[in-house]
């Protein structure tokens, strides 16, 4: 009787009709993105109830969450690390369009033309490397060079079949082509490239000196950097007409028929402000999108880096295709 | 006939003293009967004549052979010639009657395996149990085939631990009688360990009554019947 | 009313654990049910996986035979304290097992030791489930008479009889234990994926995570499944259920044998196997975390607190809730001859716990559904679906060595059954109850696939939070949140031991 009496309370008690909060499903490294979202709780007042989620070669986390719930979505705002899961979700009719008062301080490259996603706060796709194994002289300034032999079984990449990094591949495939980006891995494999499970996981092994770099996220780059002066990382492709980085704004995107979407707008609007991509860029170098915004000095600026001239939406729908042949390479 | 000594021995159970500087001699007839109200002692003393336990100090001998002494186990229990029958028989559950009778043949490298387990199987009137398995088996068929495997093996010693404890009187009686019958065929000295002063007047030729590991009083029924121990007297019913 | 209130029961059982993946299922069949996803290359890739698997099982299964035998058997001095330590690796998450595991081999060998190699997922997962085999074995040697033994021993040597009587009687525990643990590791995806060794569960979980292609992961979810399910029904058919499983009165001691020539192999098999399933893997950690460039204890038990003060609740109630349903599934297979209930818990257990994930949200998810799916009731019905089956098989084992003779006869005095439980059967059951409740909390605490698809937003839980955070943390400050979580674990397990064993004195002198 005491075991059913106390299930029942915790129903009850999950269970209360909060109409004052809003539920957010962040993908965002739940060490930068919590602390944001608290402080929104903190001055709007409106319960922010957070989930997060982990690497996605951990689990399958909150991508899949969102899709299974489809039907009756309990998230009323999606925050992605990068645009690709917010263009997946608009097509699985998800999301919700919004055109955000902020929208018309974010460059347009960086949004939705729809208003299903709108992007702020960017990383980069760098190249971590470990000072003590490599010199900076002997370092690579092209992604191409990593097929050269001077290069073999030291770098690493994470798994290309998630995250950013199959994002990486995919822009890369449709800046260069099919054809191109197949013989570029296949060198990349001739070089014997570790695969590491994540760029948590990259970032690791370049610490740790098993590999000499590895190719990450510029938020990685920067917790190396924090945790060990003997790692440093830099842009590649930066020459003029070079391939440019990546450039990975966050994304955000509501989500459609959701419980509380008066509060999921106003988290958005808190979301894409300079307050907001300030903090960002303390935390964890994210870049600014937003013109004007105070930057640390260690946080790099998109208007010295090179970027990649690419569109989202297009990389996305080359993404299946794409990955079945990365998956190909990886199993052979 | 085989003469069992025990001397001097001390021996604990689970920090409980059950033989207390215990002497005794067995063998002078074939047939002894231990009997005394429960944890006096009797089960601890024919493990240790088994030697299933050490004692912490004393000595154990078989036909004046030396098998343990002061902890140490000289002669392993397979090779004293020892039979055992225990209070819940144990009969292996997961061998037939036949596998449960032929395993110590096997072991012994005996020849005409078959033949002895149909012919002690004949001898107990069980042979149609042959292939049946102990749940399947009435109680007192557990017992014809926890006493043929022991005697298959043709021991010197047969040590029975309270074996009637769950058979009806019929079958009991039977029983008894097959072992004495067995007793005289075989020629093993039996040891028999019951609670039951009936039965050990039915059966023993010699009585051992023991309370709190000693010995109270010894001989044959009559002498027995006849003891000044108060409590032998009591425990009988005298 | 009894049968009534019997079949309503399993009924709600059936609903809350089974109807979701029926619903699936049957979506799965009106989608695209084909089994065109049946090509070469799956085939093969689940024959490797199934191969590698059986190799681990066998592995773990010898190892956890051998513990199981040797702390059963001998006298063993801190006999305990080896018991426990040996069941520790059961705590540890298995990603980061295979983390400090991998940190060691390039400690000693160079980073390319190993590299990729079977040979290390066969190593690290039979570290990992050896424990599994220990307990199940030790469990059932602990219940053989000691006659038995005995009456061998009075016809041949003891290796003898352990090889024709001990091991023939714990055959169906030995089958037990391969066939959990080649269930555990055919299904578990996280070493492999570290490793970089394709195994068929890393490909679902790519069709999942990578290609969002549910149709397809669910298909090869349930190719996996059929396998399993033969597995578990060939394993209940032949073994489980086999007639001859020894019955054991309480008070009936095992032979224990002391040790003399073999000591210093015995110890040495022990301590081996201690260092290496226990103490060079959290060396590997403590090392990490404290060896760091920064300490992190503070902020790591800032993190870790709150969320592992709902994870110990959740486990609580979900270690409860396992225990009271397995019970009772144990009861009616043992007792009333009725196994619908252990069949539902069966065919549950085999279910990947992503797969269970999705299904209970398209069926939980509905605004009719939402009291259970946005509390902790979600997860507690995932956690029985889970680790029910372990739970129920555990009691039912223990209710094999019970004479039913002994409820009979208090029911024949007039002892309402009720009270019959709670005075006779519920004493003699309770180191099976207990041993259930105690490896279902574990369980839960560490369950994270599932988790994380259904834990309410806002709930912060232990493990979850310890993989959100790894995403992008200093390793030192996720090594340490990982061992407070561990040592919070083992605090508590050695307060249920601990009250455990004063419940059950304190029950033995009533």
């Amino acid at each position: 009787m005491g075991l059913i009496g106390s299930i029942t309370l915790l129903i009850l008690a999950s269970c209360s009709n909060n109409t004052n909060e809003v539920v957010v499903y962040s993908s965002v490294d739940q060490i930068f993105s919590e602390p944001i979202l608290k402080e929104f709780e903190e001055k709007s007042s409106i319960t922010v109830k957070m989930v997060f989620d982990t690497e996605e070669t951990k689990s399958t986390g909150v991508m899949n969450r969102l899709i299974a719930e489809g039907r009756n979505p309990q998230c009323d705002l999606f925050w992605s690390g990068d645009p690709m899961r917010n263009i997946l979700l608009k097509s699985k009719g998800i999301t919700a369009p919004l055109h955000s008062i902020a929208a018309s301080k974010i460059p347009s490259f960086a949004q939705d033309k729809e208003g299903h996603w709108i992007g702020f706060s960017a990383r980069a796709r760098v190249l971590l490397y470990n000072k003590k194994l490599i010199a900076k002289e002997a370092l690579p300034q092209s992604i191409l060079d990593l097929t050269q032999p001077q290069y073999d079984h030291k770098f690493a990449i994470a798994n290309p079949l998630f995250g950013t990094t199959t994002f990486h591949i995919a822009a890369i495939f449709s800046a260069w082509g099919t054809e191109k980006g197949m013989q570029w891995l296949t060198g990349l494999k001739k070089n014997n490239v570790t695969i590491a499970t994540s760029n948590g996981d990259v970032k690791r092994r370049v610490l740790k000196g098993e590999v000499a770099m590895g190719l990450t996220d510029t938020d990685d780059a920067f917790e190396a950097k924090k945790e060990n002066s003997d790692v440093d990382y830099l842009f590649l492709d930066q020459e003029k007409n070079g391939l440019g980085s990546l450039i990975m704004p966050n994304a955000l995107s509501l989500i459609a028929h959701s419980p509380h979407p008066e509060n999921g707008k106003k988290l958005m609007e808190y979301l894409l402000s300079k307050e907001v991509e300030s903090q960002l860029a303390q935390s964890c170098a994210q870049m600014p999108l937003i013109k004007g915004v105070k930057t640390p000095k260690q946080t790099p600026s998109l208007e010295h880096i090179t970027p990649m001239k690419i569109e989202y939406e297009k990389i996305s729908h080359l993404l299946p295709t794409i990955q079945e042949r990365v998956q190909s390479w990886l199993e052979h | 006939m085989s003469s069992i000594t025990l001397e001097h021995i001390h021996h604990s159970y689970k920090n409980n003293l059950t033989l207390r500087d215990f002497s005794y001699s067995f063998g002078k007839q074939n047939r002894v009967c231990i009997i005394g109200p429960s944890g006096c002692g009797k089960t601890s003393l024919l493990r240790l004549i088994a030697g299933l336990e050490i004692p912490q100090e004393g000595k154990v001998l078989i036909d004046g052979a030396l098998v343990t002494e002061n902890k140490n186990l000289i002669v392993p229990p397979h090779k004293r010639g020892i039979g055992f029958i225990f209070q819940d028989l144990a009969l292996w559950p997961h061998m037939s009657v036949y596998e449960n009778i032929a395993f110590g043949l096997h072991e012994q490298e005996t020849n005409q395996i078959d033949q002895t387990v149909k012919r002690s199987l004949d001898f107990f009137g069980i042979s149609d149990a042959i292939h049946k398995y102990p749940h399947q088996l009435s109680g007192g068929q557990k017992q014809m085939v926890a006493i043929a495997r022991t005697l298959v093996l043709e021991p010197k010693v047969l040590l029975m631990d309270e074996p009637m404890a769950n058979i009806d009187v019929q079958v009991k009686e039977q029983i008894l009688i097959h072992l004495k019958t067995l007793q005289h065929l075989y020629g093993f000295t039996l040891l028999y360990v019951t609670h039951d002063h009936r039965e050990a007047f039915e059966i023993g030729e010699e009585i051992v009554v023991m309370r709190e590991g000693k010995i109270m009083a010894h001989g044959t029924k009559e002498e027995i019947l006849k003891t000044k121990d108060s409590f032998t007297q009591s425990f009988i019913k005298i | 009313m009894a049968r009534t209130l019997k079949y309503l029961l399993s009924g709600i059982l059936g609903v809350l654990l089974l109807a979701p993946i029926a619903l699936l299922l049957l979506q799965w069949i009106g989608d695209d049910g084909s089994l065109s996803f049946l090509n070469g290359k799956t085939l093969s890739l689940i024959g490797h996986s199934i191969a590698y698997s059986s190799i681990i099982a066998l592995v773990a299964t010898l190892i956890g035979a051998v513990c199981a035998f040797l702390l059963t058997q001998f006298h063993i001095r801190f006999k305990s304290f080896y018991t426990f330590v040996l069941l520790l690796p059961i705590l540890i998450s298995p990603y980061i097992f295979a983390v400090a595991w991998k940190d060691i081999f390039i400690a000693v060998g160079g980073e390319k030791v190993m590299d990729k190699s079977i040979l290390e997922l066969i190593f690290i997962h039979s570290l990992l489930f050896f424990p599994l085999a220990m307990v199940i074995i030790m469990s059932a040697l602990s219940r053989i008479s000691a006659s038995l033994e005995e009456s061998a021993c009075m016809i041949t040597s003891y290796p003898r009889a352990v090889f024709k009587i001990i091991l023939p009687l714990i055959q169906p525990s030995i089958g037990l234990s391969f066939v959990l643990i080649l269930i555990f590791s055919l299904s578990e995806f996280s070493v492999p994926a570290y490793l970089g060794i394709n195994t068929f569960t890393t490909e679902i979980f790519t069709q999942f995570s990578a290609f969002y292609n549910t149709k397809l992961a669910l298909s090869q979810s349930i190719l996996m499944l059929s396998f399993s399910l033969m597995l578990m029904l060939s394993e209940v058919k032949i073994l489980s259920d086999a007639p001859f499983f020894t019955v054991d009165m309480k008070g009936n001691r095992t032979r224990i044998h002391t040790l003399d020539k073999g000591k210093k192999w015995v110890y040495g098999f022990l301590n081996t196997f201690v260092f290496l399933a226990l103490f060079l893997p959290l060396s590997a950690l403590v090392y990490q975390s404290v060896f760091a460039q920064e300490t992190f204890f503070i902020r790591a038990f800032d993190l870790i607190a709150p969320a592992l003060v709902n994870s110990v609740i959740l486990a609580f109630f979900g270690a409860c809730a396992i225990v009271l349903i397995g019970l009772w599934s144990a009861w009616l297979k043992e007792r009333g001859r009725y196994s619908l209930p252990n069949t539902i818990l069966l065919v549950m257990f085999i279910v990947p716990s992503i797969v269970f994930g999705i299904a209970a949200i398209h069926f939980y998810n509905t605004p009719i559904g939402n009291f259970i799916y946005g509390s902790m009731l979600i997860l507690i019905i995932g956690y029985v679906a889970h680790f029910g089956f372990i739970a129920s098989r555990i009691i039912a084992n223990g209710y094999k060595q019970l004479p039913p003779s002994l409820e009979e006869a208090a029911l024949l005095m007039g002892i309402s059954p009720l009270k019959c439980f709670r005075k006779v059967t519920f004493a003699l059951l309770s180191p099976s109850l207990f041993a259930a409740f105690v490896l279902s909390f574990v369980l839960c605490i560490g369950e994270l696939g599932m988790t994380i698809m259904l834990y309410p937003a806002g709930m912060e839980l232990a493990g979850v939070k310890i993989y959100t955070i790894a995403a992008n943390a200093p390793q030192a400050l996720t090594d340490t949140m990982i061992l407070i979580n561990l040592g919070t674990v083992l605090f508590f397990i050695g307060f249920f031991a601990f009250g455990g064993k004063i419940l059950f004195k304190r029950g033995a002198h009533e």
